[in-house]
């Protein structure tokens, strides 16, 4: 019998360790959410930090694109023909005297 | 210890052992789901992170494009519109050598006076000339063309001063409150929208 009694207590022993383990997985738990959102959060933070750069960096080649052409727009006005300025100015000069 | 008792107590032993193991491992389970549970959360906060850094992203791009675009309009606008200006400076100086050119001039001179004679409500009409074309002109003769050409009964005669012009003249009423300004500058100001909407049309076709 006192072999029994003790096998009882040992076995209660070790249902109460497993309740204990349990316990302790719980009690652990939320860090263990808390690093794993931290993980995933600050990996879509560095992703969206790199989209950011990216378009800025995308933007401002366009942006270049947009400004050259101008330039370029700009430098072929005076480039004109004369033949079209000598129009312009004989249309003007008609409309004065008219 | 008999071999029953034994048995008796490691069957004891191992219930507790296989019920321990379930405790875990629905314990274990649970914690797995919590945790698979606010991985998805965490998953779904992440691309929506992304979406909408996806479309600042879009937003900063055309933002960009856009700034861009709208700063090289008005400079090129500004250049077109400097260009006009320069051909109108231009017109000046052709202005200059029609006047140099005496006979163009007079018939111009005597068509403006023509045409401004009955504009003015008035029976007597003033004349005025710059010095340089009544020295070069007959005034009396230039009007007496001019009334020939409206064939009008009114008295005109030539004002009694000079007026500071580059060419053209300036009619006014006996009385001087109603004037004709018909001097290339007058002429230049008023019509300076229009000028610059011709000369633009003529040099970029709109």
């Amino acid at each position: 019998m006192k072999r029994i009694a003790e096998a009882e207590k040992e076995s209660q022993h070790v249902l109460d360790q497993a309740e204990r383990d349990v316990t302790r997985m719980k009690r652990e738990l939320p860090s263990r959410i808390a690093f794993m959102r931290e993980q995933i959060l600050q990996e879509a933070a560095r992703q969206r930090q790199t989209i950011m750069m990216e378009a800025e960096r995308v933007g401002a080649e366009e942006a270049e694109r947009v400004t050259s052409d101008t330039r370029n727009q700009i430098e072929a006005l005076p480039k004109m023909s004369q033949a079209r300025r000598s129009q312009a100015i004989q249309k003007a000069i008609d409309l004065l005297l008219s | 210890m008999s071999s029953g008792l034994e048995k008796l107590v490691d069957s004891i032993i191992e219930e507790s052992r296989i019920k321990a193991d379930e405790i875990r491992k629905q314990g274990h389970g649970e914690c797995e789901q919590t945790l698979a549970k606010e991985k998805t959360e965490a998953v779904r906060e992440a691309d929506q992170i992304s979406r909408q850094a996806r479309a600042e992203a879009e937003a900063a791009r055309n933002r960009l494009v856009s700034q861009a675009k709208q700063k090289a309009r008005l400079e090129y606008l500004a250049a077109k519109n400097q260009l006009v200006r320069n051909v109108l400076n231009e017109v000046r100086g052709d202005l200059i050598r029609f006047v140099q050119n005496e006979h163009a001039y007079r018939g111009f001179l005597v068509k403006v006076i023509a045409q401004s004679i009955e504009t003015i409500p008035s029976e007597t009409v003033r004349v005025f000339l710059s010095d340089k074309d009544i020295r070069r002109f007959d005034p009396t003769s230039l009007i007496r063309e001019a009334c020939e050409t409206v064939r009008t009964n009114k008295k005109v005669g030539p004002g009694d001063t000079a007026i500071d012009t580059l060419g053209g003249a300036v009619l006014t009423s006996e009385d001087g409150r109603i004037r004709a300004d018909c001097t290339f500058e007058a002429r230049l100001e008023l019509m300076e929208p229009r000028l610059l909407t011709e000369i633009s049309k003529t040099l970029f076709g709109s």
